[in-house]
C-alpha cells in the first residue's frame, strides 16, 4: 500500500480538527455550564427542557395567583371572624333583653347599641382589597352593603351570588371569598332582617318576641361560622397547593438540569482524554513529517 | 561500434525524460486533481548478422495512473455531501432565527401572554395588569413578525446564492466542454493529453459540489453529462442552464436553452432548490398556522366577554390578519386597556371568567392535537432537529469520502520519497549512459591512434 505525504498530512489535519472541535465543544460546555444551548445539539433534550420550563412557568403563575388569593381570603376571613364576634355581642344583648328584670328605657338604649353594631357590621363587610369589594361577588366594583330603608332588613344588597376566584391549577378554580348574598342568607332569614327584628323587639319592649328571636340569632351565628370555615378550607387548600407546586418545581428544575446542563465530572474527564489524543497526534505527526529521504541526499 | 553511441544516446534521453517526469510529479505533489505519471520504456533491438542485439531503450508512453471508477464514486459521494452541507448551513440560519439559548423564543412569548391572562382573571379590576397584558401581547406579535421576517430573509438569500450556483455550473460546463475537445484531439493523435485529463478531473470534482450528474465517456474519451437524466453536455456542445423563479408560489424551475426542464436532486443547487421550494415554505406554513390558531381561538373567547366600562364585544387580535407576518392587536384595546374583556357578564368588574377561559387555552390541545406551547416548542426545535440528523449523516459521509480519497491517493498520489529514489536512479542511469559514451569515445580514440 502506498502512503503519500498528502495522505499523512490529510489524516493529520482531519484528526487535529476533530480533536479541536471536541475541545471547543467541551470548552463551551464548561464555560457556559450548559451542554444543550441550541436545539441541534440535542433536539429531544432541548424540547423536553422547554416543555418542563413551560410547566414550571405555568405553575409559578398558579402560585402567584394563589398568593394573591391568599392575601384576599385571609382579609375576608378576618372580616368574617369579626362579624361572628359582633353577632355574639348581639346574642348577649338579646339574652340580656329577654330577662324580665330590665325596664323599657334599658331596652331602648340596647336597641340603639344594636343599631350601632349593625352599622359597624356593614363597614366591616364593605371590606375592599385594592379596587375590589371582597364581599360583592363578581360585582366587586360596587359596595355590597348600604343602608337603605326600602331594602330588606334596611340594608341594600349590591352583591351577586358569584364568588370571586383564582386559577390555582389546570381546571382548578378556588373561591377566595364568599358573596354578600350568601352571608345574609341565613336559615333564619335575611341576616339584617334578623338584626332589624331584634332592634324592633327591644324598642317595642316585647320580651316574648325577644325570646322567640333567640334561636334566630343562634342560627345566624352558626351560618356565618359555617361560611367562615368553608373559606378557611379554601385557604388551607391554597396553602397546600402552593407547597405542592414548590415541591414539584424542585423536581422539575432538577430534571431540566439533567437534560441540558453540563456534567462537570464527565466534561473534565473528556477534556483530559481529548488533550492526550491531541498532544499525541501532534507528537506523532511532527515525527512523521521529519522522516523524509531528502535529509539523506 | 556505432551502436554504442546509439545505445548511450537513447539511455541519456530516456534518463532525462524520466527525470523530467519525476520532477513534474514532485512539484505537483500537492496539485488538486493531479495524477502521478510514469514513463513506459521498451527495449530497442536489431538483428545483426547471426544474432540479435539490443540497441538502447525506447520511450513508448507516458502513463497517467488514476482509477476513473473511483472518481465516479467519489463524485457521487461529494455531491451528496455538498447537498447535505448546504442544507445544514440553511438549517443553521433557521435555527438561529427561531431558537436562542437565552430562552426568549416564541414559546416564552405565548406563555407570558397566557400567564398575564391568568393574572387578569385573578384581578380583573387592576389596570396595571391590563397594561402589562397589552405589552405582552405586543411582544408576541413582534416575535411572530421577527421570526417570519428572518425566515423570508433566509429564503431570499438562498435565491441569490442559487443564481451564482447556476452561473458557476454554466462556467464549469463550458470549461469541461473545451477540455473535452482538447482531450479528444490528443486522443485521436495517439498521445493522451494528461494535463487536460487531470484538469477535467478537477473540474468534474468542482461540478460535483454544485449539482448531481451522471457521467459517461465516449470512444474518443470525451465525457457526456446528464443532470437528472437530461443531457447537458456532450462531445458537440455544452448547454446553458437558466432559472425560472416564481417568488410568490415559491417555485423554481431550471431550463435548458432547448426548453427542457432539468431537476437537480443533489449538490448545492439541489439543496437550494429543496430548501427554497419545500423546507422553508413548510416551516412558514407551520408558523402561520400557529399565528392563525392563536388569533382565532383568542378572538372566539374574547369577543364573548366584556370590558370594564361597556357591553360591546370586541376581538383581541385584528381578525383579518391571520399570518405570522401580519398578526396584530385590536387597536381599540391598545388605546384603552379597560376594553380588554375579562368578564363574561357585562357590568361585573370583578368577573374574570373570560380571562380565565383564555388562560385555560394553555392546557387545551388546539393545534394538531397539541397544546399551543408544545406546538411552538416543536416548531422552534424543528430546524435544529433537521440540522442534528444532517450533522450525523455528514459525519458518516465524511469518513466514506475520506476512505475513497485515500484509495485514490494510493493510486494517483505522489510519494515524494518514492520520486526522490527514482530521481537518484535516473541520475545514475544518466551517468551510466554518459560513461558508456565516453568509453565508446575512448575506443574510437584508440582505433584512430593505431592509424597514426
Amino acid at each position: 500500500m502506498r502512503i503519500t505525504q498528502k495522505t499523512i498530512f490529510g489524516n493529520f489535519m482531519r484528526d487535529i480538527n476533530k480533536n479541536r472541535g471536541e475541545m471547543a465543544k467541551i470548552q463551551s460546555d464548561l464555560s457556559s455550564g450548559k451542554a444543550v444551548r441550541v436545539p441541534s445539539q440535542d433536539p429531544v433534550s432541548f424540547q423536553r427542557s422547554r416543555i418542563l420550563t413551560e410547566d414550571i412557568r405555568k405553575e409559578e403563575q398558579f402560585q402567584s395567583n394563589i398568593e394573591s388569593g391568599l392575601r384576599q381570603s385571609r382579609l375576608a376571613q378576618d372580616a368574617l371572624d369579626e362579624t361572628i364576634d359582633r353577632l355574639i355581642e348581639i346574642k348577649e344583648k338579646v339574652v340580656q333583653g329577654a330577662s324580665s328584670s330590665l325596664g323599657e328605657s334599658n331596652r331602648a338604649s340596647m336597641a340603639d347599641s344594636i343599631s350601632g353594631i349593625r352599622d359597624s357590621l356593614i363597614s366591616t363587610l364593605n371590606l375592599s382589597y385594592g379596587d375590589r369589594y371582597l364581599f360583592a361577588g363578581t360585582n366587586s366594583g360596587e359596595k355590597p352593603f348600604e343602608l337603605d330603608g326600602t331594602a330588606v332588613g334596611g340594608v341594600s344588597n349590591g352583591s351577586n351570588n358569584k364568588s370571586p376566584k383564582v386559577q390555582a391549577g389546570d381546571g382548578v378554580n378556588i373561591d377566595i371569598s364568599v358573596t354578600g348574598s350568601e352571608i345574609r342568607n341565613t336559615p333564619a332569614g335575611d341576616l339584617f332582617e334578623v338584626i332589624g327584628n331584634i332592634e324592633q323587639a327591644l324598642r317595642d319592649n316585647d320580651v316574648t318576641a325577644l325570646n322567640n328571636l333567640l334561636p334566630d340569632v343562634d342560627e345566624s351565628i352558626e351560618h356565618v361560622t359555617d361560611v367562615t370555615s368553608r373559606l378557611g378550607n379554601n385557604i388551607n387548600r391554597m396553602d397546600f397547593m402552593f407547597e405542592q407546586y414548590e415541591a414539584t418545581r424542585i423536581t422539575k428544575e432538577a430534571d431540566i438540569s439533567r437534560l441540558v446542563d453540563t456534567d462537570y465530572a464527565e466534561a473534565f474527564s473528556d477534556l483530559q482524554r481529548i488533550e492526550v489524543a491531541y498532544e499525541s497526534a501532534m507528537a506523532v505527526h511532527t515525527t512523521m513529517f521529519k522522516n523524509t529521504l531528502l535529509d539523506y541526499l | 561500434m556505432r551502436s554504442l553511441f546509439e545505445i548511450s544516446k537513447s539511455g541519456l534521453r530516456s534518463a532525462e525524460r524520466s527525470l523530467s517526469v519525476t520532477s513534474n510529479n514532485i512539484v505537483n505533489a500537492d496539485t488538486k486533481g493531479y495524477s502521478r505519471q510514469r514513463i513506459d520504456k521498451t527495449p530497442n533491438g536489431m538483428k545483426m548478422t547471426g544474432y540479435n542485439t539490443g540497441l538502447g531503450v525506447n520511450i513508448s508512453n507516458v502513463t497517467r495512473l488514476r482509477n476513473e471508477m473511483n472518481d465516479v464514486m467519489l463524485n457521487e459521494k461529494r455531491q451528496n455531501m455538498s447537498f447535505m452541507q448546504s442544507k445544514a448551513r440553511v438549517f443553521e440560519q433557521l435555527e438561529a432565527s427561531m431558537a436562542s439559548d437565552s430562552g426568549s423564543d416564541l414559546d416564552l412569548s405565548i406563555s407570558n401572554l397566557l400567564d398575564t391572562f391568568s393574572e387578569l382573571s385573578t384581578d380583573p379590576q387592576d389596570i396595571s395588569v391590563r397594561n402589562s397584558l397589552i405589552s405582552d401581547a405586543r411582544q408576541l406579535t413582534t416575535k411572530f413578525k421577527d421570526v417570519s421576517r428572518n425566515i423570508d430573509r433566509t429564503s431570499d438569500l438562498i435565491l441569490e446564492s442559487s443564481n451564482s450556483t447556476i452561473n458557476a455550473i454554466n462556467g464549469l460546463l463550458g470549461e469541461i466542454h473545451s477540455l473535452n475537445q482538447t482531450i479528444a484531439q490528443a486522443d485521436a493523435a495517439g498521445a493522451p493529453d494528461n494535463t487536460s485529463l487531470d484538469l477535467r478531473v478537477r473540474k468534474l470534482e468542482e461540478l460535483s459540489e454544485l449539482t448531481d450528474y451522471e457521467i459517461s465517456a465516449n470512444d474518443s474519451n470525451a465525457v457526456e453529462l446528464r443532470i437528472g437524466g437530461v443531457k447537458v453536455l456532450d462531445a458537440e456542445k455544452a448547454d446553458h442552464l437558466k432559472a425560472e423563479i416564481n417568488d410568490v408560489d415559491k417555485t423554481y424551475q431550471i431550463r435548458l436553452e432547448s426548453g427542457k426542464t432539468v431537476e437537480p436532486q443533489g449538490g448545492q443547487l439541489g439543496a437550494e432548490l429543496e430548501m427554497y421550494q419545500t423546507e422553508i415554505p413548510a416551516l412558514k406554513d407551520r408558523l402561520d398556522e400557529l399565528a392563525s390558531t392563536i388569533v382565532t381561538e383568542f378572538n372566539a373567547i374574547h369577543s364573548g366577554g366584556y370590558g370594564l366600562n361597556d357591553s360591546i364585544s370586541r376581538n383581541f387580535f385584528n381578525p383579518t390578519n391571520t399570518t405570522a407576518d401580519t398578526i396584530s392587536l385590536n387597536q381599540v384595546l391598545v388605546d384603552d386597556p379597560t376594553n380588554i374583556a375579562a368578564s363574561d357578564t357585562a357590568g361585573e368588574a370583578g368577573n374574570g371568567e373570560t380571562a380565565l377561559q383564555i388562560a385555560e387555552l394553555r392546557s387545551q390541545q388546539l393545534i394538531g392535537g397539541r397544546k399551543l406551547i408544545d406546538y411552538s416548542v416543536d416548531l422552534i426545535t424543528s430546524a435544529g432537529n433537521s440540522l442534528s440528523s444532517l450533522n450525523s449523516q455528514i459525519e458518516a459521509r465524511d469518513s466514506e469520502i475520506q476512505m475513497l480519497t485515500t484509495q485514490q491517493e494510493r493510486e494517483s498520489g505522489v510519494n515524494i520519497d518514492e520520486e526522490l529514489s527514482l530521481m537518484i536512479q535516473y541520475q545514475n542511469a544518466y551517468q551510466g549512459a554518459a560513461k558508456v559514451m565516453s568509453a565508446a569515445q575512448n575506443m574510437y580514440d584508440t582505433l584512430i591512434g593505431i592509424l597514426r
